[in-house]
């Protein structure tokens, strides 16, 4: 490494140093004089040098000006899905608890008795192994599943809100309007498939 | 000269210029940035600022099979400003651009429909004080009234979401699911007793927002995140919950009672499968049930059990040793006892030669109180005190009491007396059950389990009960007192009305004479029946109890919920029927 050029200039043992009484007009001249290489290799601009700063500003420029738009623009994306997402899980809320209420005991029950149904109060079971009937089979009685009217109260079913109400309101369940009609199949049927069978050894 | 001086006067006037500008913009910028900075960045950060509340929802309530029993809902709350509550424009055609005006009254019109609320209280509220900037239009309306109020397009209203309770299977388990108050904050029942389980940590989210108010990205800060609350999961079946319930009121209806229960429980764990009641609390509407039924009387309500605490006494005479099935008792229908005490039977009958299965078939108060004479009260105290009585139950429910069981030294002979056929001490229904639990499974009495843990968000369960049995009696005592009660209902008075077709039952009638509050009997009853099937292997456990019944005062009041629910719960839960013989126990001599 050479010594810098401003160390040269100025450093005592330099050539252009002269006794301070003995100095010639030209050598003073000299002295006020600034490191010409220096100016010259700092200010002397490239074309190429130029054109890399100022293409990259701009690269800049427009990188910022996309990544800003974009940035607002996903913005209001994310805002208005936000909101999308919000009124979905008002509306998944709403049906779930519609849902609940429609399983509800107190609406099955009652819907079901609307509709004829009875619970059978005896208990048979069939062995499949053996074939044996265990309990003691009878036809349920026509009042044994009867209820006259759900004694186990939930304000969320309305009473209006059973089988017998057929106008559709705005809060209306869907009430269930008639027993589903039997499909009309030959009793006679031929049993199609394996017939279920003990597993015996 | 003159003219350098001026030079010099025009340059210094210019720095001096400059100097005196960049002074004041010098001072501005002080008085900007560090002065008054604090209250700008408040007055900036106040308006571009967008500060929210994130709920942690409060936990569900489920049984068993995960049907929800209580559950959050957002509820909204419908607000005004009534110094802007003025007559508006609504475009009712974006396309042809019709406009109408709408009035205060024709909006008050137009929210009452939407929200149900009468019309004449909203347009009250909107325009009792108009200097005001708050009034309440509705108060937690659902989800469809929110809608349609939003859809209304009315300037001057404001909304809010709260969390609100539902319940969805209405008074199926009210008792034990209990309810929280218009505040949110649990009152009664599991949510209280699981309150730390349930409650969620509400969170606190800021974000800087544009002048339309859409969040700048990346402007959100979570001070605080929300917690969601855990489930709580009963070891309950609502299903069957409902069927007892709905058994239960009939029956207590039919006879003209006051109240009843009906507890069933699973004999090898311990586990509560129903806690039913009547009557039992909507949690949707507690104002609608009278305040002493809105907790659980299971729990909360002791009573003097009668007979049916026979059972327990015989387990204990057998186990102790001091009986077995077939002693000898020669009952009379008044026993005139030594100290002084008299014990009457419940019905007029000549001197009975019965067996200790015999004095448990016909219910004999005088043969009980004699074959008791053969075991200490001390030692009969401590058999009680292992059966769980005078405790609280594992389950610790709100308010639950534990009995009175006073100690047997300071007891006048008739009260000791009185204690072998259950009169004289209390229990809650809930240890009735557990002592039938006790023997229906070799004497191995199970904790009492109500609630099966507390479900985090991610599965995991905490806060499950222990599961460890403790031997109380021996497997012999235990299985010799369930063949005993098997008599009750082959042979006893309410036999027919107990039977279950297919399964060997064993069950004890009680009748007991309940205090009429002042130390002394009134005249009405609480009627009960405990028992277990099948009898060959006990899986199941009811106990009913039907109080103050009027046009049946017998334990048949309360016999046919026991028969119905009992059947219901070997059905639910496929249970085999019976295939070995009853052993017939001799139950005279």
């Amino acid at each position: 490494m050479s010594m810098p050029a401003y160390q040269a200039l100025y450093s005592p043992g330099a050539p252009n140093r002269q006794p301070t009484g003995t100095v010639a007009p030209e050598t003073r001249r000299r002295w006020l004089q600034l490191a010409p290489e220096i100016i010259s290799r700092r200010i002397r601009p490239t074309f190429a040098g130029s054109a890399v700063i100022i293409a990259g500003i701009g690269v800049i420029t427009v990188t910022q000006l996309l990544l800003s738009i974009g940035l607002s623009d996903g913005a209001y994306e994310i805002s208005s899905l936000q909101s999308t997402q919000k009124e979905l899980a008002r509306s998944s809320q709403a049906l779930t608890e519609h849902v609940q209420t429609l399983s509800s005991p107190q609406y099955l029950v009652q819907n079901a008795a609307a509709l004829g149904m009875v619970a059978n109060s005896n208990t048979v079971f069939l062995r499949l192994s053996d074939g044996a009937v265990l309990g003691q089979p009878a036809p349920a009685a026509g009042s044994a599943g009867s209820v006259a009217g759900s004694l186990v109260a939930n304000k969320l079913v309305p009473a209006t809100a059973l089988a017998s109400v057929t106008a559709a309101g705005k809060n209306a369940f869907p009430a269930a309007q008639s027993a589903p009609a039997v499909p009309k199949t030959d009793p006679t049927l031929p049993w199609q498939g394996a017939l279920p069978s003990p597993t015996t050894r | 000269m003159s003219s350098v001086r001026t030079l010099r006067a025009r340059i210094s006037f210019a720095v001096m210029v400059i100097v005196a500008l960049f002074g004041v913009f010098v001072f501005r910028l002080v008085d900007l940035q560090i002065v008054q900075a604090k209250d700008l960045n408040a007055a900036s950060l106040s308006q571009r600022s967008d500060v929210r509340t994130t709920f942690g929802n409060r936990g569900s309530i489920v049984d068993a099979n995960g049907v929800v029993l209580a559950d959050s809902v957002l509820r909204y709350v419908v607000t005004a400003s009534p110094r802007y509550a003025t007559a508006f424009t609504r475009t009712t055609d974006a396309v042809t651009g019709t406009k109408i005006e709408v009035s205060v009254a024709e909006a008050a019109n137009e929210l009452a429909t939407a929200t149900g609320q009468p019309a004449a209280s909203i347009l009250t509220a909107l325009t009792q004080d108009t200097t005001s900037d708050y009034a309440v239009v509705a108060k937690s309306i659902d989800v469809d009234a929110y809608n349609a109020v939003r859809a209304l397009n009315i300037p001057y209203l404001y909304y809010e979401a709260q969390q609100a309770r539902t319940y969805p299977n209405g008074s199926v388990a009210g008792n034990i699911v209990g309810f929280v108050g218009s505040d949110g904050q649990a009152q009664a029942g599991t949510e209280l007793k699981e309150n730390s389980c349930l409650a969620g940590t509400n969170g606190i989210e800021s974000a800087q927002t544009g002048e339309d108010g859409v969040r700048l990205p990346g402007s959100t800060v979570e001070t605080q995140s929300a917690v969601n609350g855990g489930d709580v999961v009963l070891t309950l079946n609502s299903d069957l919950q409902y069927f007892a319930q709905q058994t239960l009121a009939q029956r207590v209806q039919q006879v003209g009672g006051e109240s009843g229960t009906v507890v069933v429980t699973e004999v090898k764990t311990g586990k509560v499968l129903v806690a039913a009641e009547y009557p039992t609390v909507d949690p949707n509407n507690v104002d609608g049930t009278a305040a002493e039924f809105r907790g659980s009387q299971i729990f909360t309500s002791t009573f003097e059990p009668g007979s049916t605490f026979k059972a327990f006494t015989a387990a204990a005479l057998v186990d102790s040793g001091a009986a077995t099935p077939y002693t000898h008792v020669l009952a009379p229908y008044m026993y005139a006892a030594p100290g002084g005490a008299v014990i009457h039977d419940a019905g007029v009958h000549a001197d009975t030669r019965w067996t200790l299965t015999g004095v448990l078939m016909d219910s004999s108060n005088t043969g009980m109180s004699i074959l008791s004479e053969a075991m200490p009260a001390q030692q009969r105290w401590d058999y009680m005190k292992k059966f769980g009585l005078g405790s609280d139950t594992e389950v610790k429910f709100p308010g639950e009491e534990s009995g009175d069981l006073k100690d047997p030294n300071n007891l006048d002979n008739q009260t000791l007396y009185n204690t072998t056929f259950g009169q004289g001490l209390t229990v809650t229904a809930m240890q009735m059950a557990s002592i039938y639990q006790t023997i229906a499974n070799g004497g191995v009495r199970m904790p009492v389990q109500l609630i099966a843990g507390c479900r985090a968000a991610d599965g995991t369960m905490t806060e499950v009960p222990a599961g460890a049995g403790q031997q109380i009696i021996s497997k012999m005592a235990a299985d010799e007192t369930v063949s005993m009660l098997e008599s009750v209902v082959t042979e006893g008075y309410a036999s027919s009305s107990l039977q279950v077709p297919g399964y060997r039952v064993s069950a004890k009638t009680g009748t007991a004479e309940m205090s009429d509050g002042n130390g002394a009997y009134g005249s009405q009853h609480l009627t009960s029946l405990a028992g277990m099937a099948p009898s060959d292997d006990p899986q199941y456990v009811v106990s009913v109890t039907v109080a103050k019944p009027v046009t049946i005062t017998s334990a048949l009041a309360a016999a046919p919920v026991f028969q119905k629910v009992l059947s219901q719960v070997l059905k639910t839960y496929r249970v085999q029927p019976s295939t070995l013989p009853d052993p017939k126990l001799p139950t005279t001599y």
